[in-house]
């Protein structure tokens, strides 16, 4: 019965929290039903009980939604007025009741100035009767009907109704009406929970808001007399207690002063070792507690540190019996009053020692016993409170920071081994009893433990690293006892959490710690793991001492061939290739035959083996160009002979896979294989992005090696030119190649603009497009490469243009790529758009559909290729001539987007394209502006001509500023789709 | 409250075309919409805060920064961001950062932060 009340209620909640919709019932076929006569029907009292019965009871969908949407009507209808008063006569179901109730505070909230002054007097003791009467009844119904009262206060007080709340707690008193004393206290004490409530979720003007704030805080002389006088009472019964305490947070996150709450909240620690009132204590000293206000009343604050360390003893009986709520709720106190005022706590030197206590107690909670999550939740919670305290203490100025370090610094020191301990793993037979779930909290939880120690060395600095290192050294060389590996892998935890992102050079403990990992007996996945990631986490030290490499390298050489360490330890020399490649040629052919060996076992998923062949790009950078030959030769020769076996089978789906596979090891070693910066090793990453620098003698190793693969990519790519992944995956090996290469790729052009345009012209692909806009970028305006590129690009844009002609809505990909290379072209090369054999018209009405196209990139890049053309009219007189003849239905086809046919977020596109077009053709804009605004309902039917000549003015007049323009056409797009003036569109944020 | 700076986010905005979408075709009101962007602000904030523990280290070099109605902005020159494995270098990164921890119930989150490059 109850899972059914709350089940109604949550659905009689879904009702009154909806808006009003537009139009109400379809015609059903059903003639018993209500939903049959839509304009016969009237908001009658039997109609809201029937339409009621069929929300609950119809087992058909459709029905539900109908009754539902006229329910909403009903609510706000002026008949509500009358109808809910009789919904709520006793006789009825409290479902029905309880929609009469919530109509009732619908219309109270809502509807307030329907009410004539008059008749406040009468709905207000309307309002009390029925609460007197539901107060024995049911619940759900009372809240709401409190709910409505409250609402009614709020609306009236302070003018109309100026002690709303004696007057509350006067009628209660009263006698009468048949109704126990008990439920009547009840009521009341509901009654005054939800007015706060109600202030906090009502929508009234700021004004009206700081207003009732103040009425409602003078109200509190007389609400907190009335709880504490409940809460004392020796035989109040428990829900009496349980209510006072709800209601003392719902006033309390009102800011009400915390001088005058403080005997309330000391009462509430005398509730709380009663557990039926435990709960509602905690909630309610913390909310007391956590206001933002509270920090004012220091003297407050230190009385209740004293009454927060007293339920130590209750914590720790807690603990030992396993009851982690008691213990959950006890650490929030503890934590809610050092986390919001450990800063007025700790200048209150006077009392230090009592605010070291508490500090202490919140270690307690930070070490509870057992592992986080499956024995305990409540260690957690007490991590921001380390940081709050370290930032008190560190922003004091510095004669009075060291007096508190030398209190703090032993007790960081003792959060660093808590922290470490909590952060073990647990015995490997109970971790493979934790769920995944369990498995991926607890990670998380290291996370947040790793943090906290990266924070900590701020204040610890190198002396937490050496402390670190002598515990190590001290497990690992204690002959008499063996050492968990759990032990072990925390503390090489904690040493990784500190040096992945501290510079860790000054610190002398690491040649010792690389010695110490040597020694460690790894027996251990995870502990294995730690290790490779401590290794990776020294990477730019080893950098900086290379000496050291020769002892980790092997170490990691090993792991590389363990699948189960297949992330930590391709990603650790990853790191290790990136930072330290030129102190590693010595080891570099040692570490291509252990890469070899794993690649073709197969020891790794495609991904890390992705990563591997990007660290061997690094390795190999750093070579003489025959080193790198030699290497690559080994390197890639077996996937050359593969590829070519795999060129001649007839394709299928799993050769697919292979061949995009070995397309990706090559992309991916060519992305990091860049010979160029072995010749400013120093210069950091200041390269510009196109190079001038002469380039070292003879061809570039990766030319050489793309010439020489070239045919048999051209093999692949003939067998399998229609399908998209494999042509993205030989793009990308030459767009990587490009990147890296810059103008070492010269060697390449002719022939590659030969075969893209091939490509392109068999199956067109969007990724065949992107390599000709970076081919463009980088060779468009170097004589000897011009006409390949020319020729290329002329023949990209015919091909485009005929998929436009077939309908070029089933490539928003294809149009987006061919837009940027058009804008690109554009910047780089204009002389391009001088050529007759390209149709300049063409491209322009293809740019025209592609900006009603519903994709926002497609249009983002239709829009630069406007903004990017426009300039031009100057210079190419064929773009001029376009322009002008044409230039119009641009114009048509931006207002239109702004006048709601694209996103709102284009918007700032668009009107870069009206600033280009007000720039560069001032003169026709005029002309045109005024052409197309003439329509009647363009480009909306919700502006006016005179909001459209404003806007035509405003326009104009904007020709340097183009943050106005945006302004001014965002201003405009709001009018346009009814928006304007609306809070939602006040809040959108783009 | 929630903060509302993650309404500029793939989601966020997508979310917003599809109110603005109601809205014009009249199927919500605007003070619904409303009311589902906040939602939106509340369950995003919650859900970066405990629900996501990827950690990317950057370094770069401070170009400007100010701390105003607490919320701190940082402009960064030549940054390097590392994930486990990757490494990708920007030219220049705008950091926008809020105080995650006066968030109501919300133990774990340190701070909230967006990232974007800047133009």
């Amino acid at each position: 019965m109850h899972n059914n009340n709350l089940k109604l209620h949550l659905q009689y909640s879904t009702i009154v929290t909806c808006n009003k919709q537009p139009a109400g019932w379809a015609n059903m076929e059903t003639s018993g039903r209500i939903a049959t006569t839509p304009d016969a029907l009237d908001f009658t009292v039997e109609n809201v009980e029937k339409g009621l019965h069929q929300l609950y009871y119809d087992p058909n969908i459709e029905n539900k939604n109908l009754a539902q949407k006229w329910l909403m009507q009903a609510q706000v209808s002026p008949q509500a007025w009358q109808f809910c008063w009789a919904l709520l006569s006793p006789d009825k179901v409290p479902e029905i009741q309880y929609f009469g109730a919530s109509a009732l505070h619908t219309k109270i909230s809502r509807y307030w100035s329907d009410i004539p002054s008059d008749q406040y007097e009468t709905l207000k003791t309307q309002l009390f009767s029925q609460i007197a009467c539901f107060s024995s009844g049911s619940k759900m119904v009372l809240t709401r009907l409190c709910v409505a009262l409250a609402s009614l206060a709020l609306n009236t007080m302070p003018e109309v109704w100026p002690g709303a709340v004696p007057e509350m707690v006067r009628v209660f008193q009263e006698e009468g009406g048949g109704v126990d004393g008990r439920a009547r206290c009840l009521a009341l004490l509901e009654l005054l929970t939800v007015l706060p409530e109600e202030f906090q979720t009502s929508r009234m003007p700021q004004y009206r808001k700081g207003q009732v704030r103040g009425a409602l805080g003078r109200e509190w002389g007389s609400v907190c007399p009335l709880l504490q006088q409940l809460l004392r009472q020796g035989d109040s019964p428990g829900a009496v207690k349980a209510r006072v305490l709800r209601c003392l947070s719902s006033w309390v996150l009102l800011d009400v002063p915390l001088s005058e709450s403080e005997g309330l909240v000391e009462d509430c620690f005398t509730a709380l070792p009663d557990p039926e009132l435990f709960d509602t204590a905690v909630e309610a000293i913390v909310n007391a507690i956590s206001q933002p206000d509270s920090q004012r009343y220091v003297n407050t604050l230190l009385k209740l540190v004293p009454q927060v360390l007293s339920l130590q003893e209750q914590l720790r009986e807690a603990v030992q019996n396993g009851d982690m709520e008691t213990s959950h709720g006890i650490c929030r106190i503890a934590v809610a009053l050092g986390e919001n005022h450990s800063r007025a706590l700790l200048e209150q030197v006077a009392h230090w020692q009592g605010f070291l206590a508490l500090v202490n107690m919140i270690m307690f909670c930070t070490g509870i016993p057992g592992h986080y999550p499956v024995n305990e939740t409540t260690s957690s919670l007490t991590l921001t409170f380390w940081y709050t305290l370290q930032d008190d203490i560190m922003s004091f100025d510095c004669e009075r920071q060291a007096v508190y370090l030398q209190v703090y610094r032993p007790v960081y020191f003792q959060l660093v081994d808590v922290l470490l301990h909590k952060a073990q793993f647990p015995s490997d037979q109970e971790y493979a009893s934790w769920s995944s779930d369990e498995k991926e909290q607890f990670r998380i939880y290291r996370v947040d433990i790793s943090d906290t120690l990266m924070y900590v060395y701020e204040m610890l600095g190198a002396e937490l690293l050496s402390n670190l290192y002598e515990k190590l050294g001290r497990i690992l060389t204690n002959t008499e006892q063996a050492s968990s590996w759990q032990h072990t892998e925390a503390l090489l935890y904690g040493f990784q959490s500190i040096a992945e992102t501290i510079d860790v050079n000054y610190s002398d403990v690491i040649p010792g710690l690389i010695g110490l990992l040597l020694r460690i007996n790894i027996n251990n996945v995870q502990l294995a793991d730690t290790v490779m990631f401590t290794i990776g986490a020294l990477a730019e030290w080893l950098a900086d001492h290379p000496v050291m490499l020769s002892s980790v390298l092997p170490l990691v050489l090993q792991a590389l061939g363990n699948p189960d360490l297949s992330i930590s330890s391709v990603s650790t020399l990853k790191k290790i290739c990136r930072e330290c490649k030129y102190d590693l040629p010595p080891y570099a052919s040692n570490i291509v035959a252990v890469s070899r060996e794993v690649l073709s076992k197969q020891i790794h998923k495609t991904s890390q083996c992705m990563w591997l062949m990007q660290a061997l790009g690094f390795l190999l950078s750093a070579l003489h160009v025959e080193e790198i030959l030699r290497n690559l030769h080994s390197l890639i020769t077996p996937y050359i002979q593969q590829l070519e076996k795999l060129a001649d089978e007839t394709p299928n789906p799993s050769n697919k896979l292979a061949i995009i596979h070995i397309l990706g090891l090559l992309s991916n070693l060519f992305t990091t294989l860049d010979i160029s910066k072995q010749e400013d090793e120093s210069g950091e990453s200041t390269a510009p992005p196109v190079k001038t620098a002469p380039l070292p003698p003879g061809p570039n190793p990766v030319v050489v090696v793309l010439q020489q693969v070239f045919a048999l990519i051209q093999t692949v790519l003939s067998k399998w030119l229609n399908d998209s992944q494999v042509v993205e995956a030989v793009c990308a090996i030459f767009e990587k190649s490009v990147k890296t290469l810059l103008h070492d790729f010269a060697p390449m052009v002719s022939q590659l603009s030969e075969m893209l345009g091939q490509m392109y012209s068999t199956i067109p692909q969007a990724s065949a497009l992107d390599l000709t806009r970076q081919m463009v970028h980088i060779f468009a305006r170097e004589t000897d490469h011009f006409p390949p590129i020319k020729a290329l690009f002329e023949l990209v844009t015919s091909v485009t243009l005929s998929i436009f002609q077939q309908g070029p809505r089933d490539h928003p990909d294809i149009v987006d790529s061919f837009m940027q290379l058009q804008a690109q072209a554009l910047k780089r090369k204009p002389d391009l758009f001088l050529s007759e054999s390209l149709d300049v018209k063409a491209v322009f009405h293809c740019g025209l559909l592609s900006l009603k196209f519903p994709e926002a990139p497609t249009v983002k890049s239709t829009c630069l290729f406007f903004t990017e053309l426009l300039p031009r009219c100057s210079d190419v007189p064929p773009v001029a001539r376009v322009v002008q003849e044409n230039g119009k239905l641009l114009l048509q086809a931006v207002l239109e987007a702004i006048g709601g046919g694209s996103s709102r977020s284009l918007m700032e596109q668009f009107a870069e394209v009206l600033f280009s077009l007000n720039k560069h053709c001032f003169p026709l804009l005029t002309v045109w502006l005024k052409e197309a605004l003439q329509a009647q309902g363009f480009p909306s039917t919700r502006v006016t001509t005179e909001q459209k000549d404003t806007f035509t003015q405003q326009i104009l007049r904007e020709r340097v500023n183009k943050r106005r323009m945006k302004d001014i056409v965002k201003e405009f797009t709001l009018v346009c789709r009814g928006l304007h003036g609306t809070e939602y569109a006040a809040e959108y944020c783009l | 409250m929630a903060y509302q700076l993650y309404r500029n986010t793939t989601l966020g905005n997508s979310l917003q075309e599809s109110l603005d979408e109601l809205i014009q075709t009249q199927q919500i009101t605007p003070q619904l919409a409303l009311q589902v962007l906040l939602q939106f602000d509340k369950a995003i904030n919650t859900a970066l805060a405990n629900r996501v523990r990827n950690r990317v280290n950057f370094k770069g070099s401070l170009n400007t920064y100010r701390f105003c109605d607490n919320v701190w902005t940082f402009v960064l020159n030549d940054v390097e961001f590392r994930e486990v494995t990757d490494l990708v270098k920007v030219d220049k990164v705008k950091i926008v950062a809020c105080d995650g921890k006066n968030q109501v119930n919300d133990y774990f989150s340190h701070s909230s932060l967006i990232i974007r490059p800047s133009q």
